[in-house]
Formats: structure tokens, sequence, C-alpha cells
């Protein structure tokens, strides 16, 4: 699967369309997906549905986060990175000491 | 209140205020004008907004998408606000939309190409991508039309049975992220998801779920023809509505609904 067109000394007219036809063919490629676990149960959002996943370091610990939105009552769960392929079981995001909502979702 | 953007303001201590609503630099309520055609009533509503630089001017813009499936763009200004006029994103001069409802712009350069490219979730499930052509260097993406990227799962019917140990992908109302979530130096992607999984009530036996589950269906389906029986009185389509309601209520006794929503992990070969 080409990612990068390589950069080459010698780029003829010959080595420009074939890099233009390596862009226009671009295509991923993926593993089967998995469900994502926090701790260890299956990261899941409430009643009724509509998981919106971010990940972000949301603790400042140079770790990306797993944070879900959901339907219900606008929250937002926060699976902390624990390193290594593995979250810990979620919390609900905070907002000034209270359980973070987003009003209107969606 | 649908169809206006929220923030969650950081805290110099690293925590969030509440929820607010954000303005545009005229102090109102951000949200996409729409006209008087009803065909437009559905483009403001179920916004879903991602905040990136679109335009390369070195301010964060707005592109949201909406229950339609296209995409707007609220400028963003030196000030942190944001023009409350929105530019609809065309492709071909055609407004771009994703195949499906509920577009869910993520901007991300995809192809390595040098350029921003726009991903979207759908209502459909599968994830769909809208290749950036106007090339390395230039200000503001010029897109194609949304192919493709991963294909939508098998559509499940509402009331099919489904079961959480038959599922082996997302289904639809795909909500996305893209990141370099293994560090492998490849892009992958987050996939949330909105399902109803349905299994027969605890106790019942294979045969006791389908022979009631056949039944309420039959009742369904007569109660549905009598509410909707153009010569019936008032009365007889009240006593429908209620035979109706109640039906939904007794499903319970038969049928373990779980109305959910899951996170995948597609990471790229």
């Amino acid at each position: 699967m080409p990612r990068l067109i390589p950069f080459v000394a010698v780029c003829g007219a010959a080595a420009l369309a074939a890099a233009a036809n390596a862009v226009a063919a671009f295509a991923a490629e993926f593993e089967p997906p998995v469900r994502l676990k926090g701790g260890d149960a299956v990261v899941r959002v409430e009643s009724p549905g509509y998981a919106a996943p971010c990940w972000s370091d949301v603790d400042g610990d140079g770790l990306k986060d797993l944070l879900v939105g959901q339907f219900n009552q606008g929250k937002i769960r926060v699976f902390k990175n624990l390193g290594e392929g593995k979250l810990a079981a979620g919390k609900w995001l905070k907002a000034e000491g209270a359980t973070a909502q987003v009003p209107g979702v969606w | 209140m649908a169809g206006l953007f929220q923030v969650l303001w950081g805290q110099p201590d690293g925590g969030f205020k509440k929820a607010a609503v954000l303005n545009g630099t005229d102090d109102k309520p951000l949200i996409i004008p729409i006209g008087d055609d009803s065909k437009y009533q559905v483009e403001n509503i179920c916004t879903r907004p991602t905040a990136v630089d679109w335009d390369s001017d070195g301010d964060l813009d707005l592109v949201v998408g909406n229950f339609a499936g296209s995409f707007y763009v609220f400028s963003g200004q030196p000030n942190g606000k944001f023009d409350p006029q929105p530019q609809l994103l065309q492709s071909n001069n055609q407004p771009l939309k994703i195949v499906g409802m509920h577009s869910d712009p993520f901007v991300i350069d995809w192809d390595h190409d040098g350029d921003l490219d726009l991903l979207s979730g759908s209502s459909n499930g599968g994830v769909q991508w809208a290749e950036n052509h106007a090339g390395e260097g230039q200000k503001r993406p010029v897109l194609k039309a949304f192919q493709t990227l991963i294909a939508p799962g098998k559509s499940v019917e509402y009331g099919a049975r489904l079961s959480e140990k038959a599922l082996t992908g997302p289904t639809t109302s795909t909500r996305i992220w893209v990141d370099d979530v293994n560090n492998d130096g490849k892009l992958d992607i987050l996939v949330g998801d909105s399902l109803t999984l349905l299994e027969p009530a605890t106790g019942l036996s294979e045969a006791e779920y389908k022979e009631r589950q056949v039944k309420w269906q039959k009742n369904l389906q007569a109660t549905s023809a009598a509410m909707n029986d153009p010569d019936a009185t008032a009365e007889e389509r009240q006593a429908a509505n209620l035979r109706f309601s109640d039906l939904y209520r007794k499903r319970s006794e038969f049928v373990n609904e779980d109305r959910t929503g899951f996170v995948w992990l597609y990471l790229q070969k």
C-alpha cells in the first residue's frame, strides 16, 4: 500500500506519472476491528447508544486517553491510557466538580 | 437547543468549565442559518463540529456536520470567535454530502500528500473520505466526492434479534476519530456506533421466544393498520393508539432489549 511517494533523484515524466497514479490509487488496509475495553469491561455507552470516540491526552501525562461521548445527558466517559495498549475503567468527565453534560445532544 | 455548539473551556488546573454555548462574532449563538425552504430544515440539527485550521490562516475554524449529511465551515477569527455566516462545502460545484445522513467530520492528511482530507462517519455506518486534491501548499482544500474507506457493517432491521456475541464490527450511526493509536507511524480509526441488542428474555426457550415474537408482530401490524385506517373514528384511532403503547410495554415480557453503542478500533496494516 503506497503511503508516501518516495522521493527519487531521477524524476522524469514517467516517474512523475507513476507517483500521480500511486496517490490516485491510495487505499488503506485494516486489521479486523476490535472492540475496546476499559479495565476488564467492553467500552459501551448508556441507552439509547450513539458512541462518539475521541483520542486525546486529557490528563496531561503524555499518553492519549479515550474519551467517549454519548446521547444520554450528553455525558462523556474518560478511559485513562495506562500504556502498553491498556485503558483503565471509565470515569465520567467532570466540569466544575460535577459530571460534565453537553445539552441538546445530538 | 439542537444545532448549537457547546464548549467546555479548559481551566488552568487542567479541569473544565461547564458546557457553554459558543457565540459568533455577532455575540449570538453560532448556528447554521436555514432558509424558508423546508428542504434545508435538517441542515442545522444534529450538528457535529471539529476544530481545525481549514483555510491555513493560523486560526482554528469549525468544520461542522449535520443531520442532512452536508458540511459547513465557520471561519475562525483571531479573537477566538467565529464568523456567523458559514460556508457550505462543495465538490464539483455541488454540495459535498456523505452517503447517508449525520455527517461526522474528521480532518486530517489521510493520504499523506501534504494537504488536509475530510473523513466522516454516517447514519448508514462505515467510514467515508473525501480526498483533497488542492495539493501541498494550497490554503483552502478542494475536495473530491466521498468514497468508501470502510464499508458499512451488515444492516440490522429494528426489532431483529441481535446478540452481543454475534458482533464482528461497528453497526450503524458511526462517529469517528483518526490517530496513530498504537504508535506504529500509521493512522488508525476509532469508530463509535449505535445499535439495539435484542435477545430472548431470560428463561424463555428459543421456540417460546419465536412463537411470542410472531404473535406480537401480527398484533403490531393489525394495530398499525387500525391506527392509520382513514375510515376509523377518532375513538377507534385512540383505542388503537392505546393498544400500540400496550403492545410495546408487553414486549419486554419476552425480549431483552439493550440500546447501546461500542467503540471499535481499526488498526491500519
